[in-house]
């Protein structure tokens, strides 16, 4: 298994990290620029040093807006109903009313799935009327936790389409379903809705399998949409899972991320803008630049593999704080060939790591996938 | 002078005994080698803690329930900050853990994370469902190195 997995990462990093392969070589050099380039030279060692990190949370990606301006992200709020968890409302208020204060104003907000944690009618519904409190105009991208309940019945009730795409000042937008396409493990088992969704919440469950992907139909849709944009001009793509394979056993990752990475091949300035991960996290794949981002409601740990070379990592966070290693994102679409994130983490001035031992990581840990999912259906000892 | 070696002898048969018998432990302990029916039912009774520990550490309520304990009261598990037990260091353990302020067990640090950040009732160190938490916590590390002590 090991072996396998390594072949296929030899094999991955062969197609996809070519000499001279990377995003947005057009773009202006900046001082975080050049450090991000002499980063490259030596990535290979970096994650061990804990030295050359790039300011990633800074990062210039795309080329020439026609006109400065900037979007707001939140995602994966969780919400339980109201009486049972307070705590998650209160944090998805607080992302809200901070989008609310951003001046200059935000364009946009794009909500970035998850926004229930059990996909409940109530739950939706509530994550509905919180951002309510945003005026500007809002897009929405489903999570895993929005639609196996029903399949997405409540979700596009009150959100509409799950893919879209639109223009604003040289930028083309688009929002990706990275969620619904998954296997069908329910139908043979016989599971009632709420055991489907059991399942698929929990992230390191083995049931509901490879869930995530894009599917070939929207696949073409995306190759339809780009087909008249040029090639030099930034894209910005909005999914729930990153468009690469991080760590699979999580879905940190959408199984045909190949199939993706062969329809924006040609285009030279995508950014890809994700949720799911609850964490800071950074990746190239050939000219494709991968951003993660918070969760209002927990942190996820990183993945104990495959966590990407270029990825300085977020601060080890005290659990004692319900607002600590959560928030949400600012994003600023420069005339000047700039795109900057900054992650709005609450109550941290300090996002990234600034020693070893400030990563989470730095307790060296070996885990297994949890053991009752051989018990189907779930059952008491 | 007599007495005094017969003394000195039984004296040394005594503590030859006691050696003996504390080398070979009371008279119902286990003198033939394991078979493998006995490794499998030692394997059985630790898997079915793992079980125990798995569910209560995923949120499962009826677990929670038949063993008598509230590990949260906010629908959050400890799976949802700890997928496949991750990030639990069991294997760190003891240790100085700063989020208590004191020298902390895994047991003291499970019971701070079921009334802290999961709101529930903290449980009785010696019961049932903390040694299946500590069972599945220490099986999902499997392999990990010990490092005692650290941050």
């Amino acid at each position: 298994m090991a072996d396998e997995l390594d072949r296929l990462r030899r094999e991955i990093h062969s197609v996809l990290h070519k000499p001279g392969v990377r995003p947005d070589d057009s773009v202006r050099i900046t001082r975080r620029m050049f450090v991000h380039r002499s980063l490259l030279f030596g990535a290979a060692t970096v994650s061990q040093a804990f030295a050359w990190w790039p300011l990633i949370n800074t990062i210039d990606v795309a080329h020439a807006a026609e006109a400065p301006f900037k979007f707001a992200w939140i995602s994966d709020t969780h919400l339980y109903p109201r009486s049972l968890n307070q705590r998650f409302v209160d944090k998805t208020v607080r992302a809200a009313q901070d989008v609310k204060k951003m001046d200059p104003p935000a364009e946009f907000l794009i909500f970035g799935g998850d926004l229930a944690q059990l996909g409940k009618i109530e739950e939706l519904e509530l994550g509905n009327e919180l951002l309510k409190e945003v005026t500007i105009p809002k897009y929405f991208i489903p999570g895993e936790h929005d639609w196996y309940l029903d399949m997405g019945k409540k979700w596009t009730e009150l959100f509409g389409k799950n893919s879209w795409t639109f223009d604003l000042k040289g930028v083309r937008f688009i929002g990706l379903d990275t969620v619904s396409r998954g296997p069908d493990y329910w139908t043979a088992k016989k599971m009632t809705p709420e055991e489907r969704m059991g399942h698929m919440s929990a992230l390191d469950g083995t049931v509901a399998g490879p869930w995530a992907g894009v599917g070939r139909e929207q696949l073409d849709w995306m190759a339809k949409t780009l087909a008249d944009w040029d090639k030099n001009k930034p894209v910005i793509i909005f999914s729930h899972n990153p468009l690469y394979e991080y760590y699979p056993p999580w879905n940190f990752w959408v199984r045909d991320w190949r199939d993706v990475h062969e329809v924006l091949k040609p285009y030279t300035k995508v950014t890809n803008i994700h949720g799911h991960v609850h964490q800071v996290l950074y990746n190239e794949i050939g000219t494709m630049r991968s951003i993660g981002m918070l969760a209002t409601s927990w942190p996820w740990p990183y993945a104990p593999e495959g966590l990407p070379k270029l990825t300085k990592p977020m601060i080890r966070v005290d659990p004692g704080d319900h607002f600590d290693g959560v928030g949400w994102g600012k994003w600023s679409v420069g005339a000047d060939d700039k795109i900057e994130n900054e992650y709005m983490m609450w109550g941290r001035k300090q996002v990234f790591v600034q020693s070893p031992e400030d990563h989470d990581k730095s307790i060296p840990e070996v885990i297994r996938p949890r053991i009752v999912d051989n018990m189907y259906p779930f059952a008491n000892p | 002078m007599a007495t005094d070696s017969t003394f000195l002898c039984l004296r040394r048969c005594l503590l030859a005994g006691a050696v003996m018998a504390a080398l070979a432990g009371p008279s119902s302990a286990n003198k033939d080698p394991v078979t493998p029916q006995q490794l499998k039912a030692y394997q059985d009774a630790f898997m079915a803690e793992v079980k125990k520990g798995d569910l209560l550490f995923h949120g499962d309520a009826a677990t929670a329930k038949s063993m008598g304990v509230t590990l949260s009261t906010t629908g959050w598990a400890c799976a949802m900050c700890h997928p496949m037990g991750s990030d639990t260091h069991p294997h760190a353990f003891p240790k100085f853990q700063a989020s208590m302020a004191k020298f902390a067990t895994l047991r003291d640090m499970i019971n701070w994370c079921i009334e802290k950040p999961n709101q529930g009732e903290k449980i009785d160190p010696e019961s049932a469902a903390m040694k299946a938490l500590e069972a599945y916590i220490y099986w999902s590390n499997t392999g990990s190195v010990l490092v005692p002590g650290k941050y």
